[in-house]
């Protein structure tokens, strides 16, 4: 028998029950839409709080004075940190960038509008270490930093608020009521949750520190390692030389009066958690895909209990044992497969309405679809073949017979 | 004398229930010649539906030799015996057995089918022989749209199709009122007069008498 007429026969088949077909295939389709669309979900929210780390700077290393651990010295509240040892850090190799941040919340005004905003002293490294790109003017430079200029550059945010654009490149603004020149607007970077990084007024540490601050002392130093392989390295190397500077002595006991916190272990914990999310997610689903097998296993198994007949004249016609097989084989790897397409289709549609509404944005995995497409394929084997084979080894005599 | 097309050689069928051992053949010996226009006569639960099955390939004797068209048919595995009920056996029923929602063209083209023939070969074939039967305006007719008397041309022209070795009609006659049941038994007559070998099993001697031989079959023997 020829395999055009066994896949003709066992279509046909389908087309005269269609209800029943498409009961079934409902819970195929379901199955492999729920799958298809909770994996694209998952990965949608990987990718979406990886880009947000990623969006924060690349291989960065932050440095923060006191620990993080403990209730009377949290990480940012001590004072131990300073511009030398940011300076210090600058030599060290591996070291791409280092960015101190000196910061406080202050009044802006510009024209009739004004916003109270964090303002930041930092330096022309900034840019890199925290993954800014300057969208008009120009970004702080090292004369600006030598000179103690009052010239500032903000975030897009900010800009928006005060009603800054280009034009508005060399006006001057207003910061807690000392005149700065405005020399530079940054590229938006969305929104990254509570404070977003696009509100921002950055403008060089040493003015900062002569204006606003008075001391030395940071609130954080941002580094930029050159290379991923690098992190540990460098994060070892900053705290020899970190604790060289401030006589700390690990040996005898004594503990670091800093932290350094490495954005790559913490892309790491959310990746770990997210991909266990999605296997989780994909788990649960696979058991309605599970039910959905167990459901053409069923109406293949009635199918065969009402045919049993129709078997009986086939067989007697000539038909063997795996014509038979083949043709029921055939209509539930139909129902599973076209079910599964259908699956697809309605859970790329579902995930992509999902990551549109929780603005994560639409991860199109084809390994899902091939994984779907194999998986239906497999269900409508494993559901099919038993049911197939007892239709394949009915006795013609018996079946004839069978009213 | 040439070689008979069937030769049953001790042929016993004994039922296994389990707990008793049931015959419904025991130890038949038969011939039929080529061409042969045989009835098989018996009552009901005389063995005589045994006997098609084991005819028709459908069911193997438990002890004995079936020759079937020089094949040792007895011998042979499930799939062997598909084959040969594909090439040698054309097989009319009682309650024609057509395959439901599925048209006279391709109730007779199914044999064709399992034989491996392609699509348009088979239907032409089966076209062809509905034509022969008077029923070349009911081709895309399903079985229930047919009357009984049209079922079973549809039926007869299904095992011609194959042009088999032996034709078995089992009471290809007992669902038809009287008129189609002749119009049957004629079409059966016309075949033998074109050389088939037909194998007619039935209760009723009336229909018995249209064969050139009848053999009675009673308590699984063969009794003249």
């Amino acid at each position: 028998m020829k395999a055009a007429d066994l896949v003709r026969l066992a279509l046909s088949r389908l087309g005269t029950g269609r209800l029943r077909t498409a009961l079934t295939m409902l819970g195929i389709i379901i199955g492999v839409a729920s799958v298809v669309a909770l994996v694209g979900v998952g990965e949608g929210a990987t990718r979406g709080v990886t880009d947000r780390l990623q969006s924060l700077g690349t291989n960065l290393l932050s440095i923060n004075p006191g620990f993080s651990q403990g209730v009377t010295r949290t990480a940012g509240g001590a004072t131990t940190l300073t511009l030398q040892d940011a300076a210090a850090l600058r030599s060290l190799s591996g070291v791409q960038g280092v960015a101190p941040q000196l910061s406080s919340s202050r009044l802006v005004v510009a024209g009739s509008l004004n916003e109270t905003t964090t303002v930041v002293g930092t330096t022309p490294d900034y840019e890199l270490v925290n993954a800014y790109t300057t969208w008009l003017g120009s970004f702080l430079t090292q004369p600006e930093l030598d000179g103690n200029l009052r010239v500032a550059v903000i975030g897009a945010t900010t800009a928006d608020n005060l009603g800054l654009g280009q034009s508005s490149i060399g006006s001057t603004i207003s910061i807690s009521g000392l005149p700065f020149q405005l020399v530079g607007i940054l590229q938006p970077k969305g929104g990254t949750g509570f404070i977003s990084p696009d509100d921002i007024v950055l403008i060089p540490v040493t003015t900062a520190r002569e204006l606003f601050v008075g001391t030395d002392s940071v609130r954080s130093i941002g580094v930029s390692v050159a290379s991923q392989g690098q992190i540990e390295t460098v994060k070892a190397e900053v705290t020899t030389a970190l604790e060289q500077r401030h006589g700390i002595a690990t040996a005898t006991g004594q503990s670091d009066d800093f932290t350094i916190l490495d954005q790559s272990q913490l892309l790491g914990t959310v990746n770990s958690v997210s991909g266990i999310l999605t296997v989780l997610l994909a788990g649960i689903a696979s058991i309605s895909l599970l039910v959905g097998g167990i459901g053409i296993m069923n109406i293949m198994l009635v199918s065969v209990r009402e045919r049993t007949r129709e078997i009986g004249i086939r067989k007697a016609i000539g038909a063997r044992g795996r014509d038979v097989l083949a043709q029921f084989l055939i209509e539930a790897l139909a129902i599973s497969v076209v079910g599964g397409v259908a699956g697809i289709a309605i859970g790329i549609v579902g995930s992509f309405a999902i990551g549109a509404i929780a603005g994560w944005g639409f991860v199109f995995n084809p390994a899902t679809v091939v994984v779907a497409v194999a998986f239906s394929l497999l269900v409508g084997i494993v559901f099919g073949v038993w049911p197939a084979s007892q239709a394949a080894r009915l006795d013609p005599v018996v079946a004839l017979r069978y009213e | 004398m040439s070689e008979p097309i069937i030769r049953l050689e001790g042929v016993s069928r004994v039922y296994d229930t389990g707990r008793v051992q049931v015959p419904a053949l025991l130890d038949v010996d038969l011939d039929v010649a080529a061409g042969e226009f045989m009835a098989i006569v018996g009552p009901s639960g005389s063995g005589k539906s045994t006997m098609m099955h084991i005819l028709g390939c459908l069911d193997r004797p438990t002890a004995g030799r079936y020759v079937l068209a020089g094949t040792p048919v007895s011998e042979l595995d499930d799939d062997a015996l598909a084959a040969v009920r594909s090439r040698s056996v054309g097989f009319v029923f009682q309650s024609y057995n057509l395959l439901p929602r599925t048209s006279a063209l391709e109730n007779v083209a199914a044999p064709l089918m399992y034989q491996g023939m392609g699509r348009r070969e088979r239907l032409g074939r089966a076209r062809a022989m509905l034509e022969r039967l008077g029923l070349g305006d009911r081709l895309d007719h399903e079985p229930s749209e047919l009357s009984g008397g049209q079922q079973q041309r549809v039926g007869i022209a299904r095992a011609l199709v194959t042009a088999p070795a032996i034709v078995l009609a089992d009471e290809p006659t007992g669902n038809l009122d009287s008129h189609s049941g002749d119009e049957v038994m004629a079409i059966l007559r016309d075949l033998h007069a074109t050389g088939r070998t037909i194998v007619l099993i039935t209760h009723d001697p009336e229909v018995a008498a249209a064969a050139d031989r009848q053999v009675h079959i009673r308590d699984g023997r063969i009794a003249a």
